[in-house]
């Protein structure tokens, strides 16, 4: 089986490159002097840990192989003048993500993305593209009641994780743009995660945090530490070898300020809140999820960049 | 469930160690680096740009076509207090909207170390201008060409801001002049102090560009309000004086970079 769910994983990386190939990849994210750090949200571990995606595989499947396709709209102004033009950015990630069990009860995640950015500018539209850092993340589940035992079944996992700079930074970007206009921050980052599952029949709730700690690089810049966090309420329904999982929750994050030369960088805090909806269609050991992400609340770098919506795709095969 | 363990104190273990490395930032400070002042002109908090119309508090409705000022003798302070004198010789600029290649002054040779404030002068210095014309080097020619001078014994306009003006009792399009230089009575020759707000890492590896936002309005739309419908031509006179206090207060700095 697990030679098939690696020749699986091959085809997607193959037709992952040939996309590349065909696709005009412009980096986006370009700001003054603000810098900000929404495309390393998922490939940091925001998304692979959130509720919705993973809470439905961890359902029927913990383990998995996959490939998702996210996409991110943002548009931000270099906040010097009040009437200073808005510039619009189109985040693409195209991510192989698998999480595998290493033993009862830990388990490995490995996300691998490839980004494709673009931004408009004054001077017309600028693109970056290339592989993103890599993250690995191990999660140990800590306790798990017996599911024909009690009335709510609980399941609360910790984990760690290295985010490795296999993603390129690019200091030009960094210094009179959007610093976050970039496929990697060029550092060595941890992470810290947990996740909180309780069920009851056919409903769940899913409750994920996970705090991404961020060095400096070898540019002298350090993205600000990151704290994400999720809630998705879900309900599965199953016939046959079929299941669907509508979903519906909030996903937020909170960026500390960024630093330069150990010096801090004005107006590159900032948070937001999402609203979130998502489906999971699973047939027997493939499933498929969609899922859009709406802002609520939001007060990025001193709001000059703002989210309009991201949204995802992605197509997994169970272990 | 030992080995799960075993495995959990490892990345724990490879975590700790990674986190522990740390850079060694001290190294000696030593050489010389480069350093930039960015002028950026705005028009109150807008982006100026040129024969566009702005409304000033008076209603007076201006549309600026020239836009230029010397910039001169440009001090940096040290974080310890202590200064360096750019060389009195290449401390003369002149800055112009129309040109963006002016708009940055690329200061070179600075000794490395942290800097926290910079002092330059609106115009030529009364010292200078007495060192006579053979005193002024290639400055006096570029003045010259650059139209910021009247005449040797007149001196150098340290401000010219020209352009059209409309308001409640000039219905057509009106020229207006306000150029600063010396008076029979002042110099009109003017000092600004501006802090950093973060520290100018000045390095052989690292060229800080300091990001000096240049208020326009504040000439005639300052402290002093200058009215263009009473006098379309503001050369002479005590209004200098008025433009000229204008002037120290119409510089900020936005930000600074140390890339």
């Amino acid at each position: 089986m697990k030679k098939y769910a690696l020749l699986f994983l091959l085809l997607f990386q193959l037709a992952n490159a040939t996309e590349k190939d065909s696709l005009n990849t412009v980096n986006p994210f370009v700001k003054y002097h603000s810098f900000l750090e929404e495309e390393d949200f998922c490939d940091a571990c925001g998304c692979s840990a959130s509720g919705g995606s993973m809470g439905f595989t961890s359902m029927l499947n913990s383990n998995f192989v996959g490939i998702r396709y996210f996409n991110q709209q943002y548009k931000s102004m270099d906040g010097l003048y009040s009437n200073s033009p808005w510039y619009k950015e189109n985040f693409n990630t195209v991510q192989a993500w698998g999480r595998i069990p290493v033993s009862e009860t830990v388990q490995v995640s490995a996300l691998i993305p490839y980004h494709f950015h673009e931004r408009e500018t004054a001077t017309g539209n600028k693109s970056i593209n290339g592989i993103g850092d890599i993250t690995v993340l191990a999660m140990y589940r800590l306790y798990q009641t017996h599911k024909d035992s009690t009335f709510l079944v609980h399941t609360l996992q910790l984990g760690g994780g290295i985010k490795a700079p296999t993603g390129k930074f690019n200091e030009a970007n960094s210094g009179s743009i959007n610093p976050s206009f970039q496929v990697g921050t060029g550092s060595w980052d941890y992470l810290l995660a947990t996740e909180y599952v309780v069920k009851r029949k056919q409903f769940g709730l899913n409750f994920m945090l996970n705090y991404v700690i961020k060095t400096e690089n070898q540019k002298n810049y350090r993205f600000g530490n990151q704290l994400n966090y999720a809630g998705t309420f879900f309900y599965l329904y199953e016939k046959n070898s079929f299941s669907i999982v509508p979903q519906l929750g909030f996903a937020g994050e909170v960026y500390e300020s960024n630093y330069q030369h150990n010096q801090k960088l004005k107006n590159t805090n900032g948070d937001i809140l999402f609203g979130k909806i998502g489906l999971e269609v699973g047939k027997e050991r493939l499933s498929f999820g969609a899922n859009a992400m709406l802002p609520i609340n939001q007060n990025l770098t001193g709001g000059n960049v703002e989210a309009n919506y991201r949204w995802s795709i992605n197509l997994n095969y169970s272990l | 469930m030992k080995f799960q363990l075993k495995n959990i104190l490892a990345v724990l273990a490879i975590a700790i160690t990674m986190f522990s490395c740390s850079n060694d930032d001290n190294e000696a400070i030593t050489g010389e680096g480069n350093l930039k002042l960015e002028f950026d002109n705005t028009y109150k908090t807008a982006d100026f740009a040129m024969n566009t119309n702005y409304t000033n508090s008076n209603a007076e409705v201006v549309a600026v076509s020239k836009a230029m000022y010397i910039v001169s003798n440009i001090v940096l302070t040290k974080e310890d207090g202590t200064t360096f004198t750019y060389p009195k010789s290449q401390s003369y600029f002149i800055v112009d909207e129309a040109t963006p290649a002016t708009l940055v002054l690329n200061l070179s040779n600075i000794p490395a170390g942290n800097y926290t404030k910079v002092k330059y002068g609106i115009g030529v210095d009364k010292t200078q201008w007495e060192a006579g014309a053979t005193g002024q080097g290639d400055f006096l020619a570029k003045a010259q060409t650059a139209g910021m001078m009247w005449s040797w014994s007149a001196g150098y306009k340290f401000v010219a801001f020209e352009g059209t003006f409309t308001s409640s009792t000039v219905s057509t399009a009106k020229q207006f002049k306000v150029h600063t230089g010396q008076t029979g009575t002042d110099y009109n020759y003017t000092e600004v102090t501006l802090d950093f707000p973060k520290i100018a890492l000045v390095r052989t590896t690292i060229t800080p560009q300091v990001h000096i936002m240049a208020d326009l309005s504040q000439l005639i739309d300052g402290a002093n309000k200058i009215s263009l419908s009473e006098a379309a031509t503001v050369m002479g006179g005590a209004k200098l004086a008025l433009v000229t206090a204008n002037v120290s207060s119409m510089f900020t700095i936005d930000h600074v970079h140390n890339d």
